[in-house]
This record gives C-alpha cells, sequence and structure tokens, in this order.
C-alpha cells in the first residue's frame, strides 16, 4: 500500500513538472475577463484581451506574461496586447517580479502592443514588475495608477498617458525610443531613473511634481514640459541634450543638479519659474538659456559651462541676482553672460550681488 | 513541372504579377498625377518620392525599407501642432524618421526642396525636420531644407551630406552617438547654430561654406572629434566653440565671425581668474 502511495505522488509530481514547462494559460485571439481572475506562472497572450469593467486581474508575484507579435499592418508594432477597463494589481516582489515581455525568440522593441488601462474608476497598482519590448509599455487614458519599482526598457514608449492622474515611485525608464509621455495628466515621479532613451520625459498641459530622480543620457531632452506647472526638487538632470526645457509653463525649480548636458542645462521659454538653490555646471552650450521668461534665479551654482553662464534671448530684463558665476568680480561676470549688452534688442540680465563663493551645496547632489 | 501543372499556375503568377504592381501608395506612382499624393505613417517597403508629394504627418521609414526622393521633387511639409504626443515618433512636429536607407537625390539643376505647405505660417522652424536614427547606407544630396528645427540629424548614422542648402533652419545639422557622416560642400546659413557635433561624433567637415549664424557655426562637445577641413566659417557669432584638446583645428578657415573660436568649459571668463 505505501509502494503504491508513493508511486501515486511520485507521478504526480511529474505531472506537475511537465504542466510547468508550458503556459498554464493561453488566450488567442479576441478574448474577454467577464470575471475576476488570478494569474500566476506563465501566462502567454497570442491576441486582445480585454478585463471588463468592474472586473479585477490579480497577477501574482513571479508571473510571465508573452505576447506573441503580430504587425498586420506592417507599420513595425506589434498588435497584441492587455486592455483593461476594470482593474489591474500586478503585486510583484523585488525577488519574485512580474515580467511582461515578448515572446519571439529574438524580441525587440515594438513586438507587442501595450498595457492598456482605459476609464478605470479604481486604482490600478503595478509594483516590481519589468515591462520590455512593447509599443507602449504602460498606456493610461482616464486612469488612475501607481507604479511602485517597475522597471520599463526596450520599449517605444516607456509609458503613456492621457487625462490620468500617475503616481510612479522607484521606476527605471531605460533605453526606451521616448522614455514617458503624458498629457492633460497630474503625475508624481520619486526617485525614478529616466536613462538612455531619446526623450527622457515628455509632457503637455500637465501637473508634474518630480523629486529625487535622476534623468540622464536622454539624446533629447530630459525633461519637456509644455503648458504645464512643475515643481522640480532635488534631482539630478545630467548628459542630456537639454537638461530641463519648459515652455509656456510655470513652477518652482530648487535644489536639482544639472550638469553635463550638451546643449543647455535649462532652457525657459514663455515661461514662469523660480529657480533658486541649483548646480548648474559643465552644460555644452549655456547653463540657462532664458526666453521671453519670467520669475527668478536666486542662490545658483552656476560655474563652468560651456559658451555661456546665462543668454537671454528675449527682449525682457532677467532677475539674476544673487548667484555664484565662478566669480564674484561684477566684469568678469558680465562676460559669462549674453544679453542686450552684447546683442542689440535683447532685453538685461541683473546679476548684481553676487555671492561671494559657491553656496552652501550639500543639500544639491554632487556632480560625478 | 508538367504542362497541366504549369497552366494552372500561370493565372496564379499572373494576378501576383498585377497586384506586384499596382500603384500602392508605398510604391512607385504609376503616372503623374494633378493632386500630389500624400503621405504619413510607417512605411516598411521601397518608397518613391517624385514630383510633388505632400508629407501630411510623421513619416517613418521603418528598418529595412527605404525612401528614395528623385531628384527635383518637392516635398511640401504640413506643420503639426506642437503638442502632438500621438503618432508623433520623436518630435511634437511634423517630421521624416528614417530607421531604413535615404536616398535623397537631386542634383544641381534639379534639387530636392523640403518647403512648407503653406509658407506663411507664424513660426520660424514650422516642422521637426529630416532625422535618421541608426539608418542603413543614406545619402542627402543636393537638397534644400529650410524652416526646420534641426534641417538634418543623425543618430548613430552615417550618411553622405553633399551639396545642399540648408537656410533659415534653427540648427543645420546635428550629429550625435557614433555618427561619422561625411559632410562636404554644404551651404549652411541664417540659423542659431550650424553644425553640433555631440556624445562621440565624428564627422568629416569638408569645404563648407556656414554664415550668418546667431550662435555657433560649429560646436564640438568633449567627447567628439570632427575633422575639420577647409570649410568657410564667416560671419556667424561664433566660429567654433569646442574644448581646448589635442584636436587639429584649421584656423584659417574662421574668418570674420563675432569670435573666431571660443574655448569652452569657461562660460566666458578667462583662463585665469585674477
Amino acid at each position: 500500500m505505501r509502494r503504491l502511495l508513493l508511486l501515486l505522488i511520485l507521478c504526480g509530481t511529474l505531472a506537475n513538472g511537465q504542466a510547468a514547462a508550458e503556459p498554464a494559460t493561453i488566450y488567442r485571439g479576441e478574448q474577454t475577463l467577464f470575471a475576476d481572475t488570478v494569474w500566476s506562472g506563465e501566462i502567454l497572450i497570442d491576441g486582445i484581451l480585454t478585463v471588463a469593467p468592474g472586473v479585477t486581474l490579480e497577477i501574482r508575484p513571479g508571473t510571465r506574461v508573452l505576447f506573441t507579435r503580430m504587425d498586420s499592418n506592417g507599420d513595425g508594432v506589434g498588435e497584441h496586447e492587455l486592455f483593461s477597463q476594470g482593474t489591474i494589481l500586478a503585486l510583484g516582489t523585488a525577488a519574485a517580479p512580474i515580467v511582461f515581455t515578448s515572446a519571439q525568440p529574438t524580441p525587440q522593441r515594438g513586438d507587442w502592443g501595450a498595457l492598456n488601462m482605459m476609464v478605470g474608476e479604481a486604482d490600478n497598482r503595478l509594483e516590481h514588475c519589468r515591462i520590455e519590448y512593447g509599443y507602449r509599455g504602460f498606456h493610461a487614458h482616464f486612469s488612475q495608477a501607481s507604479l511602485r519599482a517597475v522597471e520599463l526598457r526596450d520599449n517605444l514608449r516607456g509609458a503613456q498617458f492621457q487625462e490620468s492622474r500617475v503616481v510612479i515611485v522607484g521606476g527605471r525608464f531605460i533605453d526606451n525610443t521616448n522614455g514617458i509621455q503624458f498629457r492633460d495628466s497630474q503625475v508624481e515621479l520619486t526617485a525614478c531613473l529616466v536613462a538612455g532613451n531619446q526623450w527622457g520625459i515628455r509632457c503637455v498641459y500637465s501637473d508634474v511634481i518630480l523629486r529625487d530622480c535622476e534623468i540622464r543620457d536622454n539624446l533629447i531632452n530630459g525633461l519637456n514640459l509644455r503648458g504645464g506647472s512643475l515643481l522640480a526638487e532635488g534631482n539630478r538632470l545630467v548628459g542630456n541634450r537639454r537638461g530641463l526645457y519648459l515652455q509656456e509653463s510655470r513652477g518652482s525649480v530648487r535644489g536639482n543638479l544639472l550638469a553635463d548636458n550638451s546643449e543647455h542645462g535649462i532652457f525657459l521659454e514663455n515661461s514662469t519659474v523660480e529657480v533658486s538653490d541649483n548646480r548648474i555646471v559643465a552644460n555644452g552650450r549655456a547653463g540657462i538659456r532664458w526666453l521671453n521668461s519670467a520669475g527668478r534665479l536666486f542662490a545658483n551654482q552656476i560655474d563652468s559651462n560651456g559658451v555661456y553662464a546665462l543668454i537671454n534671448d528675449g527682449d525682457g530684463p532677467v532677475d539674476a541676482r544673487g548667484n555664484w558665476w565662478g566669480s564674484a568680480d561684477p566684469a568678469l561676470i558680465a562676460l559669462t553672460v549674453r544679453d542686450g549688452r552684447n546683442r542689440p534688442g535683447m532685453g538685461l540680465v541683473d546679476t548684481s550681488a553676487p555671492l561671494p563663493a559657491a553656496p552652501d551645496i550639500s543639500t544639491i547632489p554632487e556632480y560625478r | 513541372m508538367d504542362l497541366n501543372v504549369r497552366t494552372l499556375l500561370a493565372p496564379v503568377l499572373l494576378l501576383l504579377s498585377i497586384g506586384g504592381c499596382a500603384p500602392l501608395p508605398s510604391g512607385e506612382p504609376a503616372a503623374p498625377r494633378a493632386e500630389p499624393l500624400r503621405y504619413a505613417g510607417a512605411y516598411a517597403g521601397d518608397l518613391f518620392w517624385e514630383g510633388r508629394v505632400v508629407m501630411a504627418g510623421d513619416v517613418l521609414i521603418l528598418a529595412g525599407g527605404s525612401l528614395t526622393i528623385r531628384a527635383g521633387t518637392e516635398v511640401l511639409v504640413e506643420p503639426a501642432e506642437g503638442t502632438q504626443i500621438d503618432p508623433d515618433y520623436l518630435s511634437s512636429q511634423t517630421e521624416l524618421l528614417v530607421r531604413g536607407r535615404l536616398d535623397s537625390a537631386g542634383t544641381g539643376s534639379a534639387p530636392v526642396r523640403f518647403l512648407l505647405v503653406d509658407p506663411d505660417v507664424a513660426e520660424s522652424y514650422a516642422w521637426a525636420g529630416i532625422t535618421l536614427d541608426r539608418a542603413g547606407d543614406s545619402r542627402i544630396v543636393q537638397t534644400e531644407i529650410s524652416r526646420a528645427d534641426t534641417a538634418i540629424r543623425l543618430v548613430a548614422s552615417s550618411p553622405l551630406i553633399e551639396g545642399n542648402r540648408i537656410v533659415g533652419n534653427r540648427y543645420g545639422i546635428i550629429v550625435q552617438q557614433q555618427s561619422a557622416p561625411k559632410i562636404l560642400g554644404n551651404t549652411l546659413r541664417d540659423g542659431e547654430g550650424g553644425i553640433y557635433c555631440w556624445r562621440g561624433a565624428s564627422p568629416y567637415l569638408k569645404g563648407n561654406r556656414i554664415s550668418g549664424h546667431d550662435e555657433e557655426a560649429i560646436f564640438v562637445d568633449a567627447s567628439s572629434r570632427p575633422w575639420l577641413d577647409r570649410n568657410s566659417v564667416t560671419g556667424n557669432r561664433i566660429g567654433l566653440a569646442i574644448y581646448s584638446r589635442d584636436l587639429p583645428v584649421d584656423e584659417p578657415s574662421f574668418r570674420d565671425n563675432g569670435e573666431d573660436i571660443r574655448w569652452l568649459g569657461r562660460q566666458g571668463l578667462p583662463d585665469r581668474l585674477p
């Protein structure tokens, strides 16, 4: 009898081992989840899977969700994807992250569509997930979402959302074509890394809070906001083409490092911004480019930039009193500024009351 | 193969042949048309432009695909809203983004021209320009580009850029990310800046005429190593902006600029402070 039991247990173990070799669940074609569903193990999506309104899809730690590639119109973008009108709870752990990826043997950006979240009323939550090789890794419209410790890499767009409220903590947006882009949204980014994309963060008509993030080595702009508001504190924007580019926006930029950007550390265009307590150093063309903007520039270290410390390209004045320019000598400081004194028609920059030395920078991130 | 099978296959081959010759938007135009063909979206095959065509939105040439623009072609660009985030590829403005191959093959008597559909639009720089992003073997020859944010931007791409007129753009040519193009005999004029070498670029610049820029004619960052060979750089605010290092510079090329050479990294301060 004991031998028979052992044999049965052994058979059961073998059967389980065999089942684990193939996806536990496969969705083919267009399907919809009409009831709450829990995923674990390996899931294959060979089509478009919709989560119906009111339905919760819970994804357990360690789950791998694979999408096959189907590019029916030849536009270089795969169409198989997850489309949620309900709620997604993808709560991985550091030890057992959830992975959304391509099923292709040689995956590439755009193999599959997106994790789409549309008109969800409850918070969609993703924690300890990796999303890769999608068109828009994470995509939301009219939704609320919280992303914690989510890595989005090698997508055409890491994340894209519209008319949404999104909180991202500890996110990593790496080597996507574009990192994050959104419009008409309220977005908080804390302790995120946005690196190696063409555009790092690009947004319009949005309210953005950016804290303790590192935005580096993006080929066009680190952060570009148009028509919105920004609170940026304690960030490192380094090695981008432009570090921070604000257009028709308002906000506060305080206590950040803006360094080694090829073009400008900060470019303000038709904006109203208070820029203070930043370290703006070693940027290629100029530390700051100021175009028809208002606000103040004070208590910053503006040093060792390429051609100029500050360029005023507008016809209005710039209040830049009380900064460190690499020198406290007014005659030398004048050499670091391009304005109406050496370019007729442009406004003047007031660099009076310069700091006698670089400000206390203990709270600002170190450069290199 | 016996005769019966061949007889059966013949109509199939005929249909395939007709299908292959059909005038698809991404194929060769069958005949001159009164209305220019309009293009927008992603193209995977071989695309040919000639006569007058309209870029009605972003155009993406996918890896493996190609765009050939024949001599004398006028490409009329429709500007886009500066706030679009979809379906743009890189810029919010209308862009030509090439990840395959580009052959813009103008001639001296029949250049390729990129023009705005409506030249009266208010924006000085009303479209993004041409970006080659890890593109294959490409050339831009005898082509006129104006009113772009960046007339030509190269990311890890090394095309031949020869004999072009790049006038009235914000930036003329941006070379970055290990691009090593040949930039020969071009005219770059009247923009904010001329040629920018960023992030490990190593272009060969020979015989270019660069003038009338509000800022730098040529900008070289610390990681780039261009070869500057007998260019004419005059009448710009700054002729050459470059970090002080071991890089041969043909100084006679830089004449009559506001400053012929600006050494970077001191933001205008002298080398030694008092």
